[in-house]
């Protein structure tokens, strides 16, 4: 295949990104790729460019950095990229214009860098903050603000229907009560979240959740069609204004209803509503699904043995933000059949699906910058410590990791589950 | 009359160095060690050689406490305990414990040199795995390796064929809290690597850090010849965690000056763990009303230009219950207190002789 000099001549050299094995006509020529432009030497600093992002709220600690370089050996992007905490602190102070940059979107604010920073430089602030400028600037991936304007116009970002937001529950087989219909206090108001109402994988959770739930008696109900996104994700994407309003239409629904505790599908939104809302006038005693369920596994009536080799992925928004490791594993050791394996990376070093921090609406634009999807290299070491199931309790999860299951060439061999379908699937309930 | 006595406490580097100054003065000192010997960590934590030439721990040490032992004006108490004080400067009554009973010294300085102790890396974290992992050691504990020339994997007892370092452990943290640098780690990483390729020619010994910190002749005594003679491999880029795979190790980081992800295995990782203010500081800065830094060390009142003041008259703090401080450093800072204990000792006198 002839290449056109032309065109790879027109390519800003910054931007070549070298394949893993890249042949031309017959000729291997990986690693050669940047010898073709001229390398040159920096031409000077700008601490400019540093100052716009420290003097900015939540901004101040990029300055911080040391150059220790602990955060890139647990970043989950620079594993499959070449993006990580500390280089975007040389970069910025040698004179790149974050707000503007690729490398802006590449965070998923995962949070395992924060965990080993000794400086304590706060990506997990910094990002939403740079992010915020940029999109106020209308500088950000079209996908994103496609996300974004979904999210504003529809209240969900897959731009759904709000009026279809509880369809799901007509196939859960048992009744879920709907609050709104119902008028009665409850134990339990489940949030059930955008993915779990609406994306076809993420419904058939839901469902098997609602079940779960009757079948333990617990006193539950859904808020249904006012039920708005969290926007949790949209928040660290730089959406700060989107997410206020959200959380303001969230706060005044929940007050219209009676209930001890609010149960979350969603560890993000379990994050919004523990972390965030609280400074939005809404403060509750916010439980994620499996936190409500492990406590009560002796009470599930088991009917069947699964016989699975699973191993589980701690979602970044229950574990390192939230703390919560154990109650997942909890629910999966007590499966009949099942046996637990854990991955390489697990618990408070757990690998990121790539969905967080706008992630999830960035796979395209990201693309580019990555050797292979984060999901990808999550599912290929499920495979490695051998795994039949791979477990998540996050609803980004599922469909991200199918699509690389699929994209790995690992079909036949690893099946993505939600806990509670695997729990379901052990009550003999899944229909 | 008040008493013409120097009370130390502590008899490590800088209180065997005030107590000779001040026995050589003429002045009597009473010493009081909470263990059963002279010779503070050097000595407790079984160093195998001193930073920087690299001299035997134990001779050099005795070289300094032998001629304290039996000296006519050094009172020695050892396994012993201050466990209260009265009085004001020129005129201190100090209680002192030991095994049950107590007794009380009149002094009429105090020179507290109670030292530091070895940041546990497991307190903060588990990061590197040191409770968890055999064979994640840390400085003091390689020492003592060494010193029996028996430098092995802990979890197999074979010798490594590849030892990595991580420096900065417990220090340059915000997170851990302890926000100083502990100024010698680099210096006795280096060392230590020196002799672990001098009794393992084979063994590859690597040091990841974020800045080698070697002041003064450190640099052209240690660094240079540890990379230059022993072929130490020195590499920018600090040690995020590490890991098992199989029986070996695996420590996970940054190669900074290459900008790449660092995945390699190690049967021994050796943790260059700080310092921090010994219990004995802690203790000695409540009972005798001393203040204390936020990191829990003493408070000296003149920096730079005055080391071993406190902020109470008669009470100076000499070595590392003031901040890290290598060797040199504590036994400057003995010699300093010893000199303004005789000091405040002479004008002290020199007041109640012309009162008569």
């Amino acid at each position: 295949m002839p290449i056109e000099k032309e065109k790879i001549l027109s390519v800003e050299p910054e931007r070549i990104r070298e394949k893993s094995r890249f042949v031309l006509d017959g000729m291997d020529i990986s690693g050669h790729w940047n010898r073709m432009f001229e390398q040159r030497v920096l031409w000077g600093y700008e601490p400019d460019r540093l100052d716009q992002v420290t003097k900015l709220d939540g901004g101040e600690s990029l300055g911080w950095c040391y150059q220790c370089g602990k955060c890139v050996g647990v970043c989950p992007v620079d594993v499959v990229g070449d993006y990580g905490p500390r280089k975007i602190f040389r970069k910025v102070q040698s004179g790149i214009d974050l707000f503007t940059d690729d490398d802006l979107w590449l965070c998923t604010t995962c949070g395992n860098c924060l965990r080993v920073c000794p400086k304590e430089v706060d990506m997990i602030q910094i990002m939403p903050a740079v992010r915020e400028q940029a999109v106020l600037e209308g500088h950000m991936p079209p996908e994103l603000q496609d996300a974004f304007e979904k999210t504003a116009k529809y209240g969900n970002p897959l731009g759904e229907p709000a009026r279809k937001r509880a369809d799901w529950t007509r196939e859960a087989g048992v009744e879920v009560p709907i609050l709104a219909k119902t008028k009665r206090a409850v134990d339990v108001l489940w949030w059930v979240e955008c993915y779990p109402a609406y994306h076809p994988r993420g419904r058939e959770a839901s469902r098997a959740l609602a079940r779960t739930l009757a079948a333990l008696g617990i006193d539950f109900g859904i808020v249904g069609v006012d039920e708005k996104c969290v926007a949790d994700s949209q928040r660290l994407a730089g959406e700060k204004g989107l997410f206020e309003s959200l959380a303001e239409d969230n706060v005044k629904t929940l007050a219209k209803y009676e209930f001890r505790r609010l149960m979350v599908t969603d560890p993000h939104a379990y994050n919004a509503f523990k972390n965030e809302y609280p400074k939005h006038g809404g403060s509750y005693d916010v439980v994620h699904y499996t936190q409500l369920l492990a406590p009560l596994v002796s009470k599930v009536e088991w009917k069947k043995t699964l016989a699975a080799r699973v191993t589980f992925h701690d979602p970044c928004y229950l574990g390192r933000h939230n703390g919560e490791y154990e109650a997942p594993r909890e629910i999966l050791r007590a499966i009949p059949g099942v046996e637990v394996v854990e991955m390489f990376r697990c618990r408070q070093n757990g690998y990121c699906c790539g969905g967080g921090g706008g992630g999830m609406w960035l796979d395209g634009f990201n693309a580019p910058h990555l050797e292979e999807r984060l999901s990808e290299r999550r599912v290929r070491e499920a495979v490695e410590v051998g795994a039949d199931v791979l477990a998540v309790c996050c609803p980004f999860e599922v469909s991200r990791f199918e699509d690389a299951v699929k994209s790995t060439g690992n079909e036949g061999k690893l099946v993505v589950r939600d806990i509670i379908e695997l729990v379901d699937e052990a009550r003999g309930a899944r229909q | 009359m008040p008493s013409d006595r120097v009370l130390i406490i502590g008899g490590g580097p800088a209180g065997i160095e005030a107590a000779r100054n001040l026995a050589d003065l003429g002045i009597p000192v009473t010493i009081v060690e909470a263990r059963e010997r002279l010779g503070g960590m050097p000595i407790h934590a079984q160093y195998a050689a001193l930073t920087p030439d690299l001299e035997d721990a134990e001779t050099a040490m005795n070289r300094r406490i032998e001629p304290l032992l039996g000296h006519p004006l050094v009172d020695l108490r050892c396994n012993s305990a201050v466990t209260g004080s009265s009085g004001t400067a020129g005129d201190f009554r100090v209680r002192v414990a030991v095994g049950g009973k107590e007794d009380v010294v009149p002094a009429a300085a105090i020179i507290v040199a109670t030292g530091f102790q070895h940041f546990d890396p497991g307190r903060e974290t588990q990061m590197y795995g040191y409770y968890e992992f055999d064979d994640v050691i840390t400085l003091p504990d390689c020492e003592k390796m060494l010193k029996e020339h028996k430098v092995v994997r802990p979890s197999n007892g074979q010798p490594p064929e590849c030892v990595a370092f991580i420096q900065c452990v417990g220090s340059r943290d915000r997170q851990i809290g302890n926000e100083f640098c502990s100024k010698v780690c680099c210096g006795i990483a280096s060392k230590e690597a020196i002799e672990i390729r001098q009794q393992l020619p084979n063994c590859k010994v690597f040091i990841f850090y974020i800045d080698m910190r070697m002041y003064g002749y450190w640099e052209n005594e240690l660094y240079w010849p540890a990379q230059e003679k022993h072929k130490v491999n020195y590499v920018r880029g600090i040690v995020s965690e590490v890991l098992k795979k199989g029986d070996r190790l695996v420590i996970r980081g940054e190669d900074t000056t290459l900008g790449r992800p660092v995945e390699a295995p190690m049967d021994l990782v050796v943790l260059s763990v700080g310092m921090e203010p010994s219990k004995g500081t802690r203790e000695m800065a409540k009972l005798l009303g001393l203040p204390q830094n936020p990191y829990g060390y003493l408070d000296t009142v003149g920096v730079p230009l005055d080391t071993v003041s406190t902020a109470v008259e008669g009470v100076f703090a000499a070595g590392s219950c003031t901040g890290p401080a290598d060797l040199e450093d504590s036994i400057s800072a003995g010699a300093t207190a010893a000199m303004r204990a005789a000091v405040l000792l002479r004008k002290k006198r020199a007041g109640a002789e012309a009162r008569g």
